[in-house]
C-alpha cells in the first residue's frame, strides 16, 4: 500500500486521488467495497466509483483493452457546486472535497446534468443526490478511502498533493505520464491518472 | 464497450483523458446563491464513522481464504476489510470478497433443514427438525451400507468444513471422497509439477512475479481468475517494468499490459513450449551450472528436443518462428529472475500434464528455483501443532479409478476424481454407488463435466444429502438438505498454510446464525451420532482454536489474538539464492527433466505417457463448428455467486464472444441473440444469449464465462441469468492425471428469432 492519509493538518490540504494505470487489473473490488460501506442503492445506475473496460485497436489493428477507474473528480472548479440552487452541493475549503448535504438537496438534479463526469446519482431513499465523498467519514477516523484500502493492484492512491513529501506527490513527481479527465472543461479535477512505465 | 452498458449517459465518449501539460488556470465559477449554512455545519454529517466491533476471519467467497476483518455495527455486519497481516491478501479483498456480507443477508439462503416432498429437481421440500433430518439420513443410508458396503457412499466436498465431512466419510467406512479442485481444475498442473519438482504450485501459487523481470503466462489469467496475493504480485511486477508474454487465443484482462500477446491456436501450447525449450538448448541459453547440479535427464532432453524446431512449432501454434526465438532469447537473458506460469484450470485439451511438464522444464532450465523473481519455496509452519486422532483410511477399493493398479495410479486419493465418481455413479461400476453426500459444491449442472450424464447418473442414487449455505442447483435435487451457517456466522478450524511466509489465521463468528443453521462440524457430528460414531467428533473448531493457542509461544499467541493471524517470517523462500541446498521430493531426488516414473506406462500405453513430452495435435472442430473456450470472470466465483446482487450488478450475463470474420460469414451482428448447440449431444442452450463480436477471440473459437445459467428457482436474482457452459464442454480426460479436458467441446451457433 503506497497511500497514506496526510494527518499533519486539517487545513489547507489539497486531497487528491492518483490512479496508476499500469496497476489496475479491472477486478472491480473498488466498486463493491464502496457500495457496501456507503449503502449505495442496489441498482446498477447507482455507484460512486466503477471501472470502465475500454476496448480499442492498436495501429496494427490488433485489439487492446485498458481499464479506467472513475469517481467524482472533486474538481477545483466544480460545475455541480455552481449550478446547485440551494448550496447543498458544496466544496470544502480546507481540503477541496466536494459534498452533497442531503438535508439541503431538493432533488432538482441540475448537478447531475452539470457534472461532466457522470459522477452522481439520485438516492430515492435519502431523497437526495449522492456521490463519492473521498470517504470523508473514514478519513476523519484515520482510514483510507474504501476503494483505496481494498485496491488489489495498488492502483488507487490517496493523499494531499499540496504536501510535496506525500506519497501521492511523489507519485506525480516520478510519473512517466499524467492526465486528468476532460481537461478542456476547465474543471481542474483532483483525480490524476498516471503511468509509471514508459 | 463491452461488459458495462453505458446507461448513466455516454460518459466515456467524452472521457478522453488529455494531458495536463499546457492547460492554463481557469478561474472560478460564481459561488452558489443560497449558501445559507456554514461549510462546517454542512460537513457535520460526514464526520462520524463507526467501524463497529472487529471479528477475525478468512474469506469463503472462493477457496483461497484471504484474511478478512469483519466489522459489525449493533449486531449487523457492516463491512469486510482485508486483513493486512494475512499473506494471502495483505489488506486487500477482491470484488467477491468485498461482497461476502450478502452470503449471509441473502433471504434466498437455505434457512432450516429440509426433506424433499416433490420430484427431484422440482424444488418441493418440507421443513423438518435437525433430528428428523439426521434420522432420515440414517434410515436411508444404513440399509445401503449394509447391502453394498460403506463404499456405496460418495462424498463431494469443497470448502473450509471439508475436514469434518472427510472424517465422517472415513468413519462411515467409505474411501470415496472427491474434491472438484483436482479433476475440474488444478489436477493436471499439480501432477506435472509433482513429477518435475516434487511439489505442486497448488492454489497459492509460488511464482515470484513481484520480483520477476519477465513473466510468461501460458493461458494463466492472472487478473481475471483473481487470487488476491497473486494479482498483487502480478501488478507489482508490471509496475516494476517486468516484460509480460501473454499466451492465449483470447485477450483477457491479463493481456492489458502484455509486451507480447501471442494469440495461439488453442490446444497447441505444448508445441510452443517445446519450441522455447528447443531454442534454449540449441543456443546454449540454459543455466548449465544449475541444470548439472539439480536436474535429472538433461542429455535425454537435449536429444528429444531436437525435433521441435520453432519452424515446426510455428505451423502448429500459429506463432511465427522469429517471435518464438525472440521471446526465448529475451526470457533467458533475464534469467534466473523470470518465471513461466501454466494455466490454473489446466483441464483443457487432454494433453495437459505433458503441456505443464514442458512449462516446468522451461523454468528448470532457467535455474529460477528458489531465486527472487522465479519460484519461491514454501515452508511449513514451524510449530508443533496439536494433533487429533482420525479414523483409519478405509481399505475398500475406490470407485473413481484412483489408486495403485487402477487407471490413474498417480492421482491423489485425498482429492480423487469427481469425473470418475460421476462415471461410477452412472455405470454403477466397479460397484454400486447409491448415495451422495455433497458439501458446499455444485456438481449437478455446474461441474462443467458431463452434465447430461450426471442427470442420468443421479437416477441411480437412493439418497442425495446436501450440506450447503445456499439453495444451489444441486441442493434442488437433494433428498435431504442440511443448512450450513455462513463463514460470518461460525467457527472453523484454524487455517494453517505452508507458504513463502507460513501463517495461521482464525475464523470466529461475527454474528450468531440468522436462521436455523449450524456449522459443518456440528452437522457432521449430528449425522455421526445416529451411526454411533460420534467419538470422532470430540474437538469442535472452537476447542481447536484454544488448543492452538496452547501450542504457541506467548508472543506468537499474542500476535494471533491481536491480528487474527500469526506469521512465521524466519524462513527462507529463496534457498538457492542464499546458498542452501534445496531438496526435491521426486523419485530421483532431483528436478526431473525426464520422468522415469512414467516409463512403465509409456511402454504399455504409448506416447501420451512419454517421460518427456511428445506433441500430439488436439482434436479440431469440423466445418461450421466452433471450439468452445471457457474462463473466469473476476466478478464471480465459479457457480457460487450468481445470486449475489452486488456481483450481479457487475455481471449478470455471459455473452458469446465471436470473431468479426466468423460473425460476418454467418451474417451475425454484435449484440444479437444466439443459441449454442452441442455438436455431439445436440443439446441447445435453454434460452438465447447475447453475441459479443470482438477480435479479442481467435477466429474459429467462441468464448463464454463459466458459472452462469442457474436452474434453481430458489435463486430469485440469479435464476437463468447468463448461459452455462456445462452442457457444451467436452467430456474427455487427461490420460495421466485422469482430470477432465473441457476445451475440446465443439458447438454450433444459431440465431435466435428475437
Amino acid at each position: 500500500m503506497i497511500s497514506t492519509v496526510n494527518q499533519k493538518s486539517n487545513k489547507n490540504q489539497n486531497l487528491a486521488m492518483v490512479i496508476i494505470g499500469d496497476r489496475c487489473i479491472g477486478c472491480d473490488a473498488c466498486y463493491v467495497a464502496c457500495k457496501t460501506d456507503w449503502d449505495v442503492p442496489a441498482l446498477k445506475e447507482s455507484y460512486r466509483t466503477k471501472v470502465w473496460e475500454v476496448e480499442g485497436e492498436d495501429n496494427l489493428g490488433r485489439p487492446t483493452i485498458s481499464f479506467l477507474p472513475v469517481l467524482c473528480n472533486h474538481c477545483q472548479n466544480a460545475p455541480c457546486v455552481t449550478v446547485c440552487p440551494t448550496g447543498a452541493s458544496f466544496q470544502r475549503e480546507e481540503d477541496g472535497i466536494v459534498l452533497v448535504n442531503s438535508d439541503m438537496c431538493i432533488g432538482c438534479k441540475a448537478c447531475m446534468i452539470a457534472c461532466p463526469y457522470d459522477a452522481r446519482y439520485y438516492d430515492e431513499q435519502k431523497k437526495s443526490v449522492d456521490k463519492c465523498t473521498f470517504c470523508l467519514p473514514r478519513l476523519n477516523n484515520g482510514l483510507d478511502p474504501a476503494c483505496v484500502a481494498t485496491c488489489v493492484g495498488g492502483s488507487r492512491n490517496f493523499g494531499d498533493i499540496s504536501d510535496s513529501e506525500s506519497s501521492v506527490s511523489k507519485l506525480l513527481e516520478n510519473a512517466t505520464s499524467i492526465s486528468r479527465l476532460k481537461e478542456d472543461e476547465g474543471t481542474l479535477p483532483n483525480v490524476y491518472y498516471i503511468t509509471v512505465n514508459d | 464497450m463491452s461488459r458495462h452498458n453505458i446507461t448513466r449517459r455516454g460518459f466515456l465518449k467524452l472521457a478522453g483523458a488529455t494531458s495536463i501539460a499546457g492547460v492554463t488556470g481557469v478561474t472560478g465559477f460564481p459561488s452558489p446563491l443560497h449558501a445559507s449554512m456554514s461549510e462546517s455545519e454542512k460537513s457535520s454529517m460526514f464526520l462520524k464513522y463507526d467501524r463497529g466491533v472487529l471479528s477475525p476471519s478468512f474469506c469463503e467467497m472462493c477457496f483461497w481464504n484471504c484474511g478478512v476483518d469483519v466489522y459489525t455495527r449493533e449486531g449487523k455486519i457492516h463491512k469486510l476489510e482485508g486483513n493486512k497481516f494475512n499473506p494471502n491478501n495483505n489488506g486487500h479483498l477482491c470484488a467477491k470478497g468485498n461482497s461476502g456480507i450478502e452470503s449471509t443477508y441473502d433471504a434466498d439462503r437455505v434457512q432450516f433443514p429440509l426433506i424433499r416432498t416433490g420430484k427431484r429437481g422440482e424444488g418441493k421440500f418440507k421443513k423438518v427438525s435437525w433430528d428428523e433430518a439426521y434420522q432420515y439420513i440414517f434410515d436411508k443410508l444404513e440399509p445401503l451400507i449394509k447391502e453394498y458396503g460403506a463404499q456405496t457412499l460418495a462424498t463431494f466436498m469443497h470448502g473450509t468444513g471439508e475436514p469434518h465431512v472427510h472424517t465422517l466419510t472415513k468413519a462411515l467406512g467409505s474411501p470415496n471422497i472427491v474434491v472438484p479442485a483436482y479433476s475440474q481444475c488444478l489436477g493436471s498442473r499439480d501432477m506435472a509439477w509433482m513429477f518435475t519438482f516434487g511439489t505442486t504450485p497448488s492454489g497459492h501459487e509460488p511464482f515470484d512475479m513481484a520480483n520477476s523481470k519477465h513473466i510468461i503466462l501460458f493461458g494463466r489469467n492472472m487478473a481475471g481468475a483473481v487470487q488476491v496475493r497473486e494479482a498483487e504480485d502480478f501488478a507489482q511486477g508490471i509496475a516494476n517494468g517486468a516484460k509480460l508474454t501473454y499466451i492465449d487465443p483470447r485477450l483477457s484482462e491479463s493481456g492489458v499490459n502484455a509486451t507480447d500477446w501471442l494469440q495461439i491456436n488453442p490446444g497447441t501450447d505444448l508445441a510452443l513450449a517445446l519450441a522455447f525449450i528447443h531454442v534454449i538448448l540449441r543456443d546454449g541459453l540454459e543455466n548449465i551450472e544449475f541444470v548439472s547440479k539439480y536436474c535429472y535427464g538433461y542429455d535425454k532432453l537435449v536429444e528429444h528436443i531436437k525435433q521441435y524446431t520453432p519452424e515446426w512449432a510455428s505451423k502448429k501454434c500459429g506463432i511465427d518462428a522469429k517471435t518464438i526465438e525472440r521471446i526465448a532469447w529475451s526470457f533467458a537473458k533475464d534469467a534466473p529472475h523470470v518465471v513461466a506460469i501454466p494455466a490454473r484450470r489446466m483441464t483443457r485439451y487432454g494433453n495437459d500434464v505433458q503441456t505443464v511438464r514442458a512449462i516446468a522444464i522451461i523454468n528448470a532450465l532457467m535455474g529460477n528455483w528458489g531465486v527472487p523473481g522465479g519460484i519461491w519455496v514454501r515452508s511449513k509452519v514451524p510449530v508443533k501443532l496439536p494433533e487429533y486422532e482420525e479414523p483409519k483410511q478405509p481399505s475398500a477399493r475406490r470407485a473413481d479409478g484412483v489408486g495403485d493398479g487402477e487407471a490413474y495410479p498417480f492421482a491423489p486419493p485425498n482429492l480423487g476424481r469427481t469425473n470418475g465418481m460421476y462415471e461410477a455413479t452412472l455405470k454403477q461400476k466397479p460397484y454400486p454407488i447409491k448415495a451422495w453426500l455433497v458439501y458446499d459444491t455444485n456438481p449437478i449442472y455446474h461441474s462443467s463435466s458431463g452434465v447430461n450424464n450426471i442427470l442420468k447418473a443421479i437416477k441411480n442414487l437412493d439418497i442425495i444429502i446436501a450440506i450447503d449455505t445456499q439453495f444451489s442447483d444441486t441442493v434442488m435435487y437433494a433428498d435431504v438438505v442440511l443448512p450450513e451457517s455462513t463463514y460470518l456466522e461460525r467457527y472453523d478450524n484454524p487455517h494453517i498454510q505452508s507458504d513463502k511466509i507460513p501463517f495461521i489465521a482464525l475464523r470466529e463468528p461475527a454474528i450468531k446464525p440468522i436462521y436455523d443453521t449450524k456449522g459443518c462440524y456440528d452437522i457432521c457430528k449430528g449425522i455421526a451420532q445416529k451411526f454411533n460414531i460420534q467419538r470422532w467428533f470430540e474437538h469442535p473448531p472452537k476447542d481447536k482454536i484454544n488448543d492452538l493457542y496452547g501450542s504457541l509461544e506467548a508472543d506468537k499467541a499474542k500476535e494471533l489474538r491481536q491480528n487474527g493471524v500469526v506469521r512465521f517470517e524466519d524462513v527462507d523462500p529463496y534457498p538457492i539464492a542464499s546458498g542452501a541446498e534445496p531438496k526435491f521430493n521426486t523419485s530421483s531426488k532431483k528436478i526431473q527433466l525426464y520422468v522415469s516414473d512414467l516409463e512403465d506406462m509409456y511402454q504399455k500405453n504409448g506416447d501420451d505417457f512419454s517421460p518427456m513430452p511428445i506433441y500430439k495435435d488436439p482434436p479440431l472442430p469440423k466445418d461450421g463448428e466452433f471450439r468452445l473456450l471457457i474462463g473466469k470472470t473476476p466478478r464471480h466465483t465459479q457457480a457460487r455467486t450468481q445470486n449475489n446482487w452486488i456481483l450481479l450488478e457487475l455481471q449478470d450475463d455471459s455473452p458469446v464472444w465471436m470473431h468479426p470474420d466468423d460473425a460476418k460469414r454467418l451474417g451475425f451482428v454484435d449484440n444479437q441473440m444466439v443459441y449454442i448447440i452441442n455438436s455431439v449431444t445436440k443439446v441447445k442452450s435453454k434460452y438465447p444469449e447475447k453475441l459479443k463480436v470482438t477480435n479479442r477471440i481467435k477466429s474459429g473459437n467462441i468464448f463464454i464465462h463459466h458459472g452462469f445459467g442457474h436452474r434453481t428457482k430458489a435463486w430469485t436474482r440469479g435464476y437463468e441469468k447468463g448461459t452455462g457452459d456445462n452442457f457444451f464442454v467436452s467430456e474427455g480426460v487427461d490420460p495421466i492425471s485422469g482430470a477432465a479436458a473441457f476445451n475440446n467441446g465443439f458447438v454450433k451457433i444459431v440465431k435466435a428469432l428475437k
